[in-house]
């Protein structure tokens, strides 16, 4: 390491004797720093043209690591003795993060322009363990709004890391060989975070590792912790398969943070700052499975597991297959262990499984299914034995050996037997011809024939009878529907017979009743023959009569005939004895008349 | 009313009349003998059966596949197609005989008919002929009751439907009624023959003294125009005619 005392080198350029001078400095926000603080290396160069200058190589700093860097020039303007002077400023800033407490050098920065080096003095840095520098005032958002202020000091640390960092969060503190452990990382912070990315990979020895949960972006939820608030993040999750015995060791987490301070005044817009972080290291002893009660068929399968076995059919032709199939499900290490081994049954061939692990999330439990395609061979019965599958129960602590149900299988004669090449399909070919089983029905019917058969062509001739009985029916009910009218007429001839009768009774006798009995007979007679009430009036009689069209000479005696029995019943005077037997020769031959003629 | 009662005792008397216990339990035994691969015993319980009078098509088709085991090819084919003669639509039946007909000698052309007598062939052995009967029954049935209805109503001027409807039916009945007439005629037309013997000579007049025509071979089916002292004229499928012995085969009839 040099060791150069100095210094201000003023070189006089060819161009002017004032302005061809930069100047380079380098300086440190502090001399006395913490392991986990950031250190600010400041490379200034100053002058006229400090803005061609090239960017200053930072050489290999001993204990320190590089973080970030930053960069920013200003000009200003100086007037001396009524001479201007403009003179720029470069400011190259480095983030240093000490990795070790210790007492260290910054070498000298050298920068080169116009075949010239500059050189800065070496700075001497203390490092301390821990933290020298205050932590950034937390997010605004992670302050109690409830806590008064007396109890903020409850309530902050002004400790860093205390507001910023990484836990790492093991599910089993104890386990045996192959029984999952998962880690979670997390990330608690009461700063905005800015970003964040990881500074390693930790390499996970001894254990077979898969990867559960790696964040794809920020995504913070407030939570609580020891009292206070943080925003906490899940930044990996893996789950663990231990592959050796003794404690194992969970390694650290380390990640880059970036943070934004909060604006403190008008002025201050906040900054920006790189935290490198780390989880604390742990470790988990894992115990070696006992040797005691170790069943022989013992795979390494670790955790807690069922089994099922399933056949797809009890029966089926020779040449036929079918599917066997076997389920593991459970919690634990699917991945590293055999399936239970079929034994070998003569005239059943199994093709090579089919395996699929269906993991969860979680990594840790899932189903294990073995497909198995089998082909009978030959017939016959057969029986797919029960088997055994054994694996430690992590939560028992002990072997625990489980069984599969045992199959029977009927196996018939084929038609053929067809063993598939491969996985090639061939079309299935008929090796063999023969007539159709016999048929064993369970009542032996006679077939009759209908055609031959009697009581067939009965069946006809009855259908047949139905349409002249139908006939007869159709002609009855005819002749009921025009009963009503009929009975009337039939009654009429009856009444004018019984009124006639005792007309002839008073025309014997030369009564003047005789008139009455007429005009009443002939009125409820034509009424009834007419279908119209009893009792209409002769008027509405005779209409009626006009309108059916009875011939005129019938008319007029029928009109004749009314006028006499008006005048013999109502006319003083009007009833003569001499006249009733000429009136009762009349009336006979008016009811013949009318009784012949059609209404 | 009236018809309902007189049709439940069609049925009755169908289903009753024959179905005795007794043949159920010979079948049932011919059944196992064949299952025991016993054909010959199996064959005397089914021939029993059908000397007992029963016509049943599964009966003759069992009896068929007794002697298609036994190595007898003509009675074997005699029964298939007295299987079918009771049930034309047997599937079973159809199948073993055509499969049967591929074992004899003689190559039993079946003529290349045309689409619509093919069409015409589908429809005669679709019905069979009970169908056809019961369906005649049925559509005389409704002639009949449209007719009544027609009687009934007379006064009523609306007859279009009615008369549409009877005139349908009537067309469908004179179809089926002919279609029916013809599978009766079909049914016991005893003309079709299958040759029983090993082999047998067709000569041109009933006598071995006429030409030889034709050898046929056991299983060969063919039509008897007509018999006369012992000997029958027969008609080959393929249009060949000549007299062979009576003795040589036996009709398909039930």
């Amino acid at each position: 390491m040099k060791k150069i005392f100095a210094i201000l080198f003023l070189i006089i350029g060819f161009e002017t004797i004032f302005s061809a001078e930069i100047e380079v400095q380098s300086y440190v926000d502090k001399t006395k720093v913490g392991t986990q603080d950031i250190l600010k290396l400041t490379v200034e160069i100053s002058g006229k043209n400090a803005d061609k200058v090239n960017k200053p190589h930072l050489p290999k700093i001993n204990n320190f690591s590089v973080v970030g860097s930053y960069s920013s020039s200003s000009s200003s303007v100086t007037i001396i003795n009524g001479r201007m002077q403009s003179s720029i400023t470069k400011t190259y800033e480095f983030s240093l993060q000490p990795q070790k407490a210790g007492k260290f050098i910054i070498p000298p920065i050298s920068v080169k322009y116009k075949h010239k080096t500059y050189t800065t003095e070496p700075i001497t840095i203390t490092v301390v363990e821990g933290s020298t520098e205050p932590a950034p005032p937390v997010s605004g958002r992670m302050r109690n709004p409830y806590s008064s202020s007396s109890s903020n000091s409850d309530n902050y640390s002004n400790k860093l890391s205390d507001n910023l960092f990484i836990t790492a969060e093991i599910d089993k503190k104890s386990v045996f060989e192959g029984e999952p452990i998962t880690v979670t990382y997390k990330l608690y912070s009461r700063y905005d975070i800015y970003n964040l990315d990881f500074e390693n990979e930790p390499n996970f020895n001894g254990f077979w590792k898969e990867d559960v949960y790696t964040p794809n972006r920020l995504n913070f939820r407030r939570t609580t912790k020891n009292g206070r608030l943080y925003y906490v993040m899940t930044v990996r999750k893996v789950a663990l398969f231990p592959t050796q015995t003794g404690r194992l060791v969970i390694p650290p987490l380390a990640m880059n943070v970036q943070i934004r301070t909060e604006p403190r005044s008008f002025f201050d817009f906040g900054e920006t700052r790189n935290y490198l972080i780390k989880s604390k290291q742990k470790s988990v002893l894992v115990k070696e499975l006992p040797a005691e009660g170790k069943p022989a068929d013992f795979s390494g399968a670790v955790g807690k597991f069922t089994i099922s076995g399933s056949i797809s059919t009890n029966e089926l032709k020779a040449g036929d297959s079918f599917t066997y199939t076997l389920k593991i499900s459970g919690t634990g290490n699917l991945n590293n262990f055999d399936p239970p081994q079929l034994p070998q049954i003569s005239n059943l061939r199994f093709i090579e499984p089919e395996i699929t692990t269906d993991i969860n999330k979680d990594k840790i439990s899932g189903t294990k299914i073995i497909k198995y395609l089998v082909i009978a061979q030959e017939k016959g019965n057969y029986t797919i034995p029960s088997l055994t599958f054994s694996y430690f129960d992590t939560s028992e602590k002990r072997y625990k050996t489980l069984k599969t149900k045992s199959y029977n299988l009927v196996v018939h004669e084929g038609e053929s037997i067809y063993v598939p090449a491969g996985s090639s399909q061939s079309l299935v070919l008929q090796e063999g011809k023969d007539i159709g089983f016999i048929i064993k029905t369970e009542k032996l019917k006679n077939t009759v024939i209908y055609f031959d058969s009697f009581l067939f062509w009965f069946l006809w001739i009855i259908f047949a009878l139905s349409v002249p009985i139908t006939f007869v029916i159709a002609k009855e009910q005819e002749k009921t529907a025009r009963n009503l009218d009929y009975l009337r007429q039939k009654q009429a001839k009856k009444i004018l017979k019984k009124y006639m009768k005792t007309a002839s009774e008073y025309a014997r006798k030369n009564k003047p009743e005789f008139y009455a009995a007429v005009q009443v007979g002939l009125n409820n007679y034509l009424a009834d023959k007419l279908k119209i009430p009893r009792g209409s009036t002769q008027e509405f009689i005779i209409s009626e009569i006009e309108k059916r069209g009875l011939p005129e000479n019938i008319l007029s005696d029928l009109k004749n005939i009314f006028d006499k029995c008006n005048k013999a019943r109502f006319m003083p005077g009007g009833f003569s004895e001499k006249n009733i037997q000429n009136d009762y020769k009349e009336v006979q031959r008016i009811v013949n008349d009318i009784s012949k003629t059609k209404i | 009313m009236k018809k309902s009662i007189i049709l439940a005792i069609l049925f009755a008397v169908t289903f009753f009349a024959f179905s005795e216990n007794q043949h159920d339990e010979i079948f049932r035994k011919a059944v196992t003998a064949y299952e025991q691969k016993d054909f010959s015993n199996s064959l005397q319980l089914f021939l029993g059966l059908e000397n007992n009078g029963i016509v049943n098509a599964d009966l003759f088709y069992n009896i068929g596949n007794c002697y298609f085991r036994l190595n007898k090819l003509g009675k074997a084919i005699l029964y298939y197609k007295k299987a079918l003669k009771v049930n034309s639509s047997h599937r079973a039946a159809e199948r073993n005989l055509k499969y049967a007909l591929t074992f004899t000698k003689d190559k039993q052309t079946i003529e290349k008919e045309n689409s619509i007598s093919l069409f015409f062939h589908k429809l005669f052995n679709f019905f069979s002929l009970n169908l056809l009967a019961i369906i005649l029954l049925i559509l005389f049935l409704l002639i009949i009751f449209i007719i009544n209805l027609i009687i009934l109503r007379y006064r009523e001027t609306e007859k279009t439907v009615p008369v549409f409807f009877l005139f349908v039916f009537i067309s469908l009945f004179v179809l089926f009624a002919i279609l029916g007439y013809l599978k009766w005629k079909h049914f016991h037309g005893e003309n079709e023959a299958v040759l029983l013997s090993q082999s047998a000579i067709g000569y041109s007049g009933p006598n071995e003294d006429f030409t030889r025509v034709f050898t046929i071979h056991e299983g060969m089916i063919f039509t008897i125009e007509k018999t006369e002292n012992g000997w029958s004229l027969i008609k080959l499928p393929n249009g060949l005619g000549g007299w062979i012995k009576n003795d040589n085969f036996e009709r398909v009839k039930i």
